[in-house]
């Protein structure tokens, strides 16, 4: 179970205090495929990362009572300066995986060929894309948290990365933030709405995408 | 131990499993630390002893040539060399520590990477090349010309507290860099300009008393006067108090701690 407990929060620019989450509480149950709907700039992306803990609220709190990974989609999870392999050797030092396989694990995955064994920083973006992704599969959590950013990077790479996510999906936990409805459908059975810093949750996918769209 | 424990160390967890999952990401972080800085070309690794070896056999060396008489009859080359180890720590950590957190910002990503983790893996890997370049430096000093250190403890704990207290006061920079850009940008002046102060090339007892008091205000100058104990002895007088560096030490890591949580809450990655 994941609770959001009032969670407000704000960043300060040049132009003053932008609010971002105006007072979200909401519960994330085991076994739950949540779709989070909003547009672009509607915070969701903020809200996955308060979930993660890669950022804190500036008020309100989360509460994890299971695992939950970092957010994917991002290439933030990892190091540009070092190898792919390096990123996964690191990851699987930090999490406690014996380390052999899970850097056999993740090149098998993210199909780098000779690359894997070459700085981050010489990848293209979908290569860099796929190593994330790969790295992320390699640690068992019990939720997931997903960017829409799966969505893009090429189709093959695409469906075996939707394929991994609903091998997984089966008995974890997801919520998936994106702006697609058709993404939210494919993936989750319940979805909700992010708008104006406040999330409305909707117990059927179709309702909550018929709230999003009348939006 | 699962990854499931290890990703969320909950209130449910004792201490020593937290404390293990906090070794575990400091060993991570030097390790990945090392990757990053030296990389695996040429001599790699070694580069990390050899970086201030160089910087103190040179100094060392300039003093050796120039050959101008020292206070107490020291060999100015093993003077400027125990000096300039110590100071090398100082430095480096404090004008690494602006750009420790913003350099290392994706490690955040893990939730159980601390912001003091990073700060501490990075630390250690200083402290470590310090140690190694000392330990090179008096096992040359001794096999070439007979001048084994009197005590070595004290050169080892003076190098210790002052990578505490550089530890500490690098927190606090790490800190500040966070709310505000203009630690960047003065750190490295203030760390140049303080190096007459810090200690490094004189001894208390050149001094007149007045200014003798006056610098044993500063903590590293016990530092510098304690490793000199170490190496020369009774050969020449030296000036410290244990008690008063462990006391800065002590304030400065627990204000670095504090501010490092108090930061982390606002820091946006």
């Amino acid at each position: 179970m994941i609770r959001l407990h009032d969670l407000h929060k704000s960043y300060k620019t040049h132009f003053g205090e932008r609010v971002v989450l105006r007072g979200i509480n909401c519960t994330f149950h085991r076994g739950e495929k949540v779709g989070i709907l909003g547009r672009n700039g509607a915070g969701k992306t903020t809200l996955l990362r308060l979930i993660a803990g890669v950022e804190y609220p500036t008020s309100g709190r989360v509460e994890r009572r299971m695992t939950v990974s970092w957010p994917l989609g991002f290439a933030g999870a990892m190091h540009y300066s070092i190898t792919g392999a390096d990123n996964a050797r690191f990851i699987a030092r930090i999490y406690g995986k014996p380390i052999a396989e899970t850097v056999e694990q993740v090149e098998s995955f993210a199909e780098l060929g000779e690359y894997y064994r070459m700085p981050v920083r010489t990848y293209s973006s979908g290569m860099i894309m796929r190593l994330g992704f790969a790295l992320s599969l390699a640690i068992e959590f019990d939720c997931y948290l997903v960017d829409e950013a799966i969505a893009v990077g090429d189709a093959r790479f695409g469906e075996r990365a939707r394929q991994a996510l609903a091998d997984r999906r089966e008995n974890g936990t997801l919520l998936l933030v994106s702006h697609v409805p058709g993404l939210v459908r494919k993936f989750c059975t319940s979805a909700a709405v992010l708008r104006d810093g406040r999330l409305i949750r909707y117990d059927k996918v179709d309702e909550a995408i018929a709230a999003y769209e009348a939006g | 131990m699962t990854a499931a424990e290890a990703s969320d160390p909950g209130p449910q967890h004792s201490l020593r499993a937290a404390l293990r999952v906090q070794l575990r990401v400091i060993g991570a972080l030097t390790l990945r630390e090392l990757g990053t800085r030296f990389g695996r070309d040429n001599l790699g690794y070694l580069w990390l002893f050899l970086e201030p070896a160089m910087l103190g056999g040179a100094i060392g060396l300039l003093h050796k040539l120039t050959g101008h008489a020292m206070p107490g009859g020291l060999d100015p080359g093993t003077f400027f060399v125990i000096g300039y180890v110590p100071f090398y720590l100082l430095r480096s950590v404090v004008n690494r520590a602006p750009s420790v957190i913003s350099a290392n910002q994706s490690l955040l990503y893990h939730r159980h990477v601390t912001l003091l983790d990073i700060v501490i893996a990075r630390n250690l890997l200083e402290g470590g090349a310090a140690f190694g370049a000392m330990l090179g430096f008096l096992l040359f000093f001794g096999l070439v010309a007979g001048e084994w250190p009197h005590e070595p403890a004290k050169i080892v704990l003076g190098l210790a507290f002052m990578l505490l207290l550089a530890h500490g006061l690098g927190m606090l920079v790490a800190v500040g860099s966070v709310y505000a850009d203009l630690f960047d940008r003065v750190t490295h002046l203030l760390t140049y300009l303080s190096m007459p102060l810090t200690g490094a090339f004189y001894m208390v007892f050149w001094l007149p008393t007045e200014l003798q008091r006056m610098a044993l205000w500063i903590p590293t100058v016990h530092c510098f006067e304690l490793v000199r104990d170490g190496q020369f002895g009774a050969r020449v007088p030296t000036h410290y108090d244990i008690v008063y560096v462990l006391g800065w030490i002590a304030a400065l890591n627990l204000l670095g701690m504090a501010g490092l949580r108090r930061a982390r809450r606002h820091l946006v990655v």
